[in-house]
């Protein structure tokens, strides 16, 4: 019937611009880029020839990648861990009322409202070793005065330090939601039950919390997976300590120039990121069964 | 009779709010003491000082001789059945069973347990529930695990706060039995909130009534039915609510104001009076003053008519022999022998 002929093309007019979208933002860049992938392209100039595979050899024969790829993986476990440890720390000390709570949270809360990249500015300024406001005051009070950002062992700590300062305020956020939707006859009854505090806490307040502090955990894992603004502003992204990943992308593709091989480096994450993302989904899922049986 | 639980002077506020004001209750070894009350008169209040949940502002709370009052509610060995059912989610029967019987310093072996879970189970049918997460129960399913968290360590004193509020109308008839022939089996003695008056008077030995954090009346459900202390205690017990009338005796006959006459009375002249008729004691015929028919209910076996009469509205229950209509006009007459008289005054 023409009706139907009119609407199903009605239909697909109201998706097209979403899809054009979507094909030119996502979907070309995507395919377009594991051609490049097998390129020698360069960031200046367009003639580029294909070299196969050699660009994924490099990518694995490269030590700086092996490098980057630890870096990584350490600041993602410690950044996390710390901030759910502190984060969920703090949501228990404020879980109750108490007449200033509402100033308190939004303090809290300040850091995570911030751009990443100014608060990496601020914070190069204020770990700066030589006039930085934090030797300043050590200084005062009469301690030693690390480089805070230039020595080698500290500075892996400072950028890890500026992660957990900006990020730990999510991580009590969503222990809060957690925590606060307990419902409270629920500790009632086990107050009634003879449960320990410590008892009630492992056996009722943390099983309750964890599906959604596995999500943070989740969240927070993937973006502190992509940390960038803040390395960029502490250390610059060709900092053999620092550089994770991105950093090293980074550098490749824009400081560097080889584009194909940048994408190379950006194929291999990309796999890395779903392999660990599927492994801690099967993991989650896992958690939701046995809490259901 | 030496009673089990003894609150004295009881006082107790929310911010501003009293919600409790001299409550003296007494609660025998082996009895069920039903609080009745409407929504907000402070039932739960009440309930939660005797578990030690909410600590009283003033007086005492005495447990079988022993004072009690600023007990930990773990010290005080009672049960709690709450509304909300107040399960341990994500855990099995089993384990929402086990719970408290597992609690540090209990010392129980693993036999012990699982012998106690069994018993409780069978008592409230819930043996194929046992391994089911405790979110895949319906809600009188729930209930019930509720209860049986509160039975199987056999404490020394039950709390129920309205545990059957939430479930719909035939449960709620259901489990009512059932927690009737479970308390006869458990002698323990237990103490049971609702706003139901139907549930108060089926259940209770005693029924004490509450309203604005006072106790207006304690008493057998017969007592509390038949004889009223006040026209606030009348209006809650009873389903349609007992008519009010205030009433003045003149010539022999008790007059609402000048409105007309309503019974024949015994009073002294110039007495003046409120007057309480059960609906069951009015019939629709055979008396001297006229009535408009205004909403007729059908309640099964009998009408429910609500009048216009004397000036107010009053509820009456007509046998089904005769049907009624809206805006007729029908003739009540009450039963004189059977109503109730409060704060007598000398007329002027």
């Amino acid at each position: 019937m023409r009706g139907d002929w009119d609407r199903g093309w009605l239909r697909y007019g109201f998706i097209a611009p979403a899809l054009v979208l979507l094909v030119a933002m996502n979907i070309f860049p995507l395919l377009y880029s594991i051609v490049l992938s097998f390129t020698n392209a360069d960031l200046v100039g367009s003639n580029s020839s294909w070299v196969g595979v050699l660009n994924y050899k490099f990518v694995f024969k490269f030590a700086k990648y092996g490098q980057a790829l630890r870096t990584t993986a350490l600041f993602v476990f410690l950044a996390v861990a710390c901030e759910l440890l502190l984060g969920f720390g703090l949501a228990y000390a404020l879980r109750d009322r108490f007449a200033l709570k509402p100033l308190v949270l939004t303090v809290l809360l300040v850091p995570m409202m911030l751009p990443q990249a100014v608060m990496g500015l601020f914070w190069k300024l204020i770990l700066n070793g030589n006039y930085g406001a934090l030797n300043q005051f050590l200084g005062l009070l009469g301690f030693s005065q690390p480089q805070w950002i230039t020595d080698p062992d500290l500075k892996f700590l400072s950028v890890l330090m500026v992660d957990v300062w900006m990020w730990t305020p999510f991580m009590m956020l969503i222990s809060l939601a957690a925590l606060q939707a307990i419902p409270p006859h629920i500790y009632e009854a086990a107050a009634i039950d003879r449960a320990s505090p410590w008892r009630t806490f492992r056996r009722i307040t943390l099983p309750m919390c964890a599906p959604l502090l596995g999500l943070a955990v989740l969240l927070r894992a993937t973006d502190a997976l992509k940390q960038f603004d803040l390395i960029m502003a502490l250390t610059g992204p060709n900092d053999r300590v620092t550089q994770t990943l991105s950093a090293l992308l980074y550098q490749t593709v824009f400081r560097d120039g080889k584009v194909g091989l940048g994408t190379a480096y950006s194929y291999v994450i990309l796999v890395l990121v779903i392999a660990l993302a599927s492994v801690f989904l099967r993991y989650m899922g896992r958690l939701q069964r046995e809490s259901d049986s | 009779m030496n009673p089990f639980l003894h609150l004295n002077g009881v006082d107790k506020s929310h911010g501003a709010t009293r919600a409790l004001s001299g409550v003296d209750l007494a609660v025998g070894p082996d009895e069920l003491l039903v609080i009745l009350g409407p929504t907000g008169a402070g039932k739960t209040t009440l309930l939660r000082v005797m578990a030690g949940l909410d600590s009283a502002d003033a007086g005492t709370v005495l447990m079988d001789g022993t004072d009690v009052t600023d007990w930990e509610p773990a010290a005080r060995d009672v049960a709690f059945v709450f509304q909300h059912f107040a399960l341990y989610p994500a855990w099995s029967v089993r384990r929402n069973l086990e719970f408290p019987l597992r609690a540090p310093g209990r010392m129980l072996g693993q036999r012990e347990i699982a012998d106690r879970v069994q018993w409780a189970a069978e008592l409230l049918h819930i043996q194929t529930l046992l391994e089911r997460p405790s979110e895949r129960l319906s809600g009188g399913e729930m209930q019930r695990v509720a209860i049986g968290r509160c039975i199987v360590r056999r404490p020394r004193l039950f709390l129920l706060d309205e545990p059957l509020t939430n479930l719909d109308a035939k449960l709620r008839e259901t489990l009512r039995v059932e927690l009737a022939l479970l308390r006869r089996t458990l002698a323990i003695p237990m103490v049971y909130v609702t706003h139901d008056q139907a549930e108060a008077l089926s259940m209770a030995d005693r029924i004490a009534v509450l309203s604005d954090g006072k106790i207006l009346q304690v008493g057998t459900p017969e007592e509390v039915y038949n004889r009223p202390e006040s026209p606030q205690v009348a209006r809650q017990l009873g389903q349609p609510a007992m008519n009010v009338f205030s009433v003045c005796a003149r010539s022999g006959h008790w007059h609402v104001g000048n409105k007309g006459v309503l019974a024949e009375s015994t009073a002294e002249e110039g007495i003046s009076a409120s007057l309480g008729v059960r609906p069951e004691h009015i019939e629709p015929r055979g008396g001297g003053e006229d009535a408009a028919v205004r909403v007729v209910e059908d309640a099964g076996p009998t009408w429910v008519l609500r009048v216009d009469w004397l000036g107010q509205e009053v509820r009456l229950i007509a046998g089904k022999e005769e049907s009624y209509r809206p805006g007729q006009r029908i003739q009540p007459r009450v039963d004189a022998g059977r109503v109730i008289v409060w704060d007598c005054e000398e007329g002027v």
